[in-house]
C-alpha cells in the first residue's frame, strides 16, 4: 500500500490530519474498534464562555408551541405490516415497507404534506426504486448506527462527491432502514437543485430541503436529523485526483447546532468518490450556461445524458460519534467567527478520518 | 365594547367577518361600508331594532367619499373606534388590470390616512396578502414575519399592489396614536369553494397557464379563521405584523384540481415570453408567470399564536353535497 500524502487542514498551518500507519488494513475496518490517539488540537481549545450561575438553560431560545407535525413515527414494534398497493411493493420486503409507512404520521394533521412539501405517500411510492439502487446498484455497507440519536435532532455532517447526489440519497434510505423508530434524515440541498422543474418537486416531496439557514434552524426545532453536506458544490464537483479529500467545510451548520444545542454526527460515504470520476470541470462553460459544473468525465458528455449515470461502485457508509459541542459551548458562542471555524475543522477532521478508515 | 367600521363589506371576507363580529358579545355596532347595495345576508341584521348594524355604500378609493364617511356623524353616533380595512380581492370585473390594482393601494392609503384623522379611531386591523414575501427557490420557505418582502421590479401588479398595502400598513405599526395591526393570511378558502387572495386562483374560471415541472405548496386557511383572527385581533388591541394560517398544505395542482381551474403547463422559458408579452399589452398578469407559481410556502403562526391565541378552528377539504357533487368545504376541528 503506498502512503498517502498529509492532508492539511484549512485555516490550521502545518498541523496535519494523522492517516492511518502504512499496511494497515482500511477496507471493511471497524473505524470504531480503536480508541482515538491524543487530540492534537485539545490544547488550542479556546476556553468556552464563563457562564454565569444559572438554571439549566432552555433547550430552544424561544419555546415554540407543538406542532402538529412534530410528533415522530412509532416504533417499528408497534406498527402492523401494511398492505402492498401494487406490483412494485411487491417486490420491497416487508421491513422496508413497514418502515415507510410509519413516516405517514409525519405530515402535518389534516394535510398530506409536512410544511417543507414532504409527502409520505411520495416516500413510499420512490421506495422500490432506491431500494434497488441501495442494495442493486451500490450494494451499500454501513456500519455505526448506534451513534445516531434515536430521537431528538441532530445535524449529520458528511462528505459529497459524485456529481448527482446518490450518496444523499443512500444516506436517507440506510438511516430509515436501521433506526428505530424509523427516522427520516432530512437532507439540506443545494439552492440550485430547488429551482429546477421538477427536481424541485421531487426533492421536496421525498423530504429533501433546499439549503437556506432559515430551513436548517426550523428543522432542528422540529427535533429532526438534519443531514447536511459542508463542502458543498465544491466537494460534488471536485476532480477525480481529489477523490476522497475533503474540501474546505462551511461552518453554518455548526453555528445552528451550537444554538439549537444538538450534536452533530460525522459520517463518511466511501464510494461516492468514485461513482462519476470528473476529470476536468469546465468552470467558463459552467458559468455561461449558468450550471455548478460543466464536467469531463471518462462517459459524459461522450454518451449524452446517460454518461451521468453512476458507475455501479460499492458504498460504504460509517457514522461517527457524536460530536457534542453543545455541552462545552453555549448558544452565545455561535457568534465567534473563530470558535465556529475551528469546530467546523473538527468535524471536517473527524469526517476525513473516517472516510480514511471506512474506505 | 368596541365599534368596529368594516371595509368591504360586500365581498364575501367582509360578509363573513360582519356575520362573525355581530354575534360577538364585545362589539357594540358595526358600520359595514361596500361598493354597491347591501348584500342580502344582511338584511336579518339590518331590520333588528335597536340596529346593530349599518351599512353604507362608499367609493373607497376616491378621497372625498371617504373623508365623509370618516367623518360623519353616524360615525361617531355608532362609537367607532376599531377601523377593519378587508382590501378588495381582485381587480374590479370589467376594469383594466392596472386600474384594479391601483385602486387597491389607494382604497388602503385613504383608510389608513383617514383613520390617522379621526380621534375617537385607536385601533385598525388590515387583512393582507402572505404573497408579499420573497420566495427561495425550492418548496420549503417557511415564512415568520420578519422574512423579507418580494421588492424584485418584476414582481407582478397584482403582488406588487398587496406590498404596496403592506408597507403602507406596515409604517404606522410603531404607531402611540393609532393601533396598527397588520394580518397576513395565505390562499382563503370558503365553504364552497371559493378561493380568495391567491393572485393564481382568484376571478372566475378561465383557461390559464402555469409553469411546467413546479408544483409549489399553497398554504390554506378557511375565511371562517381569518374572521377569527381579526376578531382576536380586536379583541386583544393588537399591534403589529401577524402570520394567521391553518393547518392545510396543498400543491397548487391539487388545488387547481378541487377548484376545477385546470392550467396547461407551458416550459418556463415559453412562458416568461407570454407573460412579457402580455405586459407589453397592458394585460401582465399575476396568473401568467411569477415565483408564486414556481416555490411554495407555509407560515410561521407562532406569533399569532402567544399574542392573538390564534388557533385555527377549521379544516378545509374535498366533501360531497346533497346534490352528490363534490366541492370544496370547510368543517369545525
Amino acid at each position: 500500500m503506498s502512503e498517502r500524502p498529509p492532508i492539511l487542514l484549512d485555516g490550521v498551518e502545518g498541523e496535519t490530519i494523522p492517516l492511518p500507519p502504512p499496511g494497515r488494513r482500511v477496507l471493511g475496518g471497524d473505524p470504531f474498534a480503536e480508541p482515538a490517539g491524543p487530540d492534537p488540537f485539545l490544547a488550542r481549545l479556546p476556553e468556552p464562555t464563563p457562564q454565569p450561575a444559572r438554571e439549566a438553560p432552555p433547550r430552544r431560545p424561544a419555546p415554540a408551541p407543538p406542532r402538529p407535525g412534530r410528533r415522530g413515527a412509532p416504533p417499528l414494534a408497534d406498527l402492523e405490516p401494511p398492505e402492498p398497493r401494487g406490483w412494485l411493493e411487491r417486490l420491497v420486503d416487508e421491513d422496508a415497507l413497514r418502515r415507510v409507512s410509519a413516516l405517514a404520521g409525519l405530515a402535518e394533521t389534516g394535510s398530506d404534506y409536512d410544511r417543507f412539501g414532504m409527502s409520505p405517500r411520495a416516500l413510499r411510492n420512490s421506495l422500490p426504486f432506491f431500494l434497488a439502487l441501495y442494495r442493486g446498484w451500490f450494494r451499500v455497507q454501513a456500519q455505526g448506527h448506534e451513534h445516531l440519536p434515536r430521537r431528538g435532532g441532530a445535524v449529520v455532517a458528511g462528505n459529497h462527491a459524485g456529481l448527482l447526489p446518490f450518496d444523499g440519497a443512500m444516506a436517507v434510505l440506510d438511516v430509515l432502514l436501521h433506526s428505530d423508530p424509523p427516522r427520516l434524515l432530512r437532507t439540506v440541498v443545494d439552492r440550485w437543485g430547488g429551482s429546477l422543474p421538477w427536481v424541485n418537486v421531487f426533492l421536496a416531496r421525498v423530504g429533501q430541503v433546499v439549503g437556506t439557514r432559515r430551513n436548517l434552524i426550523d428543522l432542528l426545532q422540529d427535533d429532526q436529523l438534519v443531514l447536511v453536506f459542508p463542502e458543498g458544490m465544491e466537494g460534488a464537483r471536485k476532480p477525480v485526483t481529489q477523490r476522497y479529500r475533503l474540501q474546505h467545510f462551511r461552518k453554518g451548520f455548526v453555528e445552528e447546532a451550537l444554538r439549537a444545542r444538538v450534536p452533530i454526527v460525522p459520517m463518511a460515504i466511501a464510494g461516492s468518490d468514485d461513482q462519476t470520476p470528473i476529470l476536468y470541470d469546465v468552470r467558463p462553460l459552467a458559468r455561461l450556461l449558468r450550471l455548478p459544473a460543466a464536467p469531463l468525465t471518462p462517459t459524459f458528455p461522450w454518451l449524452g445524458p446517460l454518461g451521468l449515470l453512476p458507475y455501479p461502485v460499492r458504498y460504504r457508509i460509517a457514522y461517527g460519534e457524536p460530536l457534542e459541542f453543545h455541552t462545552r459551548f453555549g448558544p452565545e458562542d455561535a457568534e465567534d467567527p473563530r470558535l465556529v471555524r475551528y469546530l467546523a475543522n473538527q468535524v471536517r477532521r473527524a469526517v476525513q478520518q473516517l472516510l480514511d478508515r471506512t474506505r | 365594547m368596541t365599534g368596529v367600521l368594516i371595509t368591504h363589506a360586500d365581498e364575501p371576507l367582509g360578509r363573513r367577518l360582519v356575520k362573525s363580529l355581530y354575534h360577538d358579545p364585545g362589539v357594540a355596532s358595526l358600520l359595514a361600508v361596500g361598493d354597491g347595495p347591501a348584500p342580502r345576508a344582511f338584511d336579518r341584521f339590518l331590520s333588528e331594532t335597536p340596529p346593530r348594524l349599518a351599512y353604507a355604500c362608499v367609493d373607497l378609493a376616491r378621497h372625498r367619499s371617504v373623508a365623509d364617511l370618516f367623518h360623519a356623524r353616524r360615525v361617531r353616533d355608532l362609537g367607532i373606534d376599531t377601523v377593519v380595512h378587508v382590501p378588495r380581492h381582485g381587480a374590479t370585473p370589467g376594469a383594466a388590470l392596472a386600474a384594479g390594482v391601483a385602486e387597491r393601494t389607494a382604497e388602503a392609503r385613504l383608510v389608513l390616512q383617514h383613520s390617522l384623522e379621526v380621534a375617537s379611531i385607536r385601533h385598525l386591523v388590515a387583512l393582507g396578502s402572505a404573497f408579499v414575501y420573497r420566495l427561495e427557490p425550492g418548496n420549503a420557505n417557511r415564512l415568520d414575519e420578519s422574512c423579507a418582502l418580494d421588492l424584485d421590479p418584476d414582481v407582478p401588479a397584482e403582488i406588487r399592489a398587496w406590498i404596496d398595502c403592506d408597507m403602507l400598513f406596515h409604517a404606522e405599526i410603531g404607531s402611540e396614536r393609532l393601533h396598527t395591526a397588520l394580518l397576513r393570511v395565505p390562499t382563503v378558502v370558503a365553504s364552497g369553494g371559493a378561493i380568495y387572495l391567491n393572485p393564481a386562483l382568484e376571478g372566475p374560471p378561465r383557461p390559464q397557464l402555469r409553469p411546467l415541472g413546479f408544483d409549489p405548496l399553497c398554504a390554506l386557511i378557511s375565511d371562517k379563521d381569518v374572521a377569527k383572527g381579526i376578531q382576536a385581533a380586536i379583541e386583544r388591541r393588537a399591534r403589529g405584523v401577524f402570520n394567521l394560517a391553518g393547518h392545510e398544505l396543498v400543491p397548487l395542482s391539487q388545488l387547481e384540481r378541487w377548484t376545477r381551474r385546470p392550467r396547461l403547463p407551458l416550459p418556463g422559458s415559453a412562458l416568461r415570453w407570454a407573460a412579457r408579452g402580455a405586459a407589453l399589452l397592458g394585460a401582465g398578469s399575476a396568473t401568467l408567470d411569477g415565483p408564486h407559481l414556481r416555490f411554495g410556502f407555509s407560515l410561521d403562526t407562532t406569533r399569532a399564536q402567544r399574542e392573538l391565541g390564534f388557533r385555527p378552528g377549521y379544516r378545509i377539504g374535498m366533501a360531497r353535497s346533497g346534490d352528490g357533487r363534490s366541492r370544496l368545504e370547510t368543517s369545525a376541528l
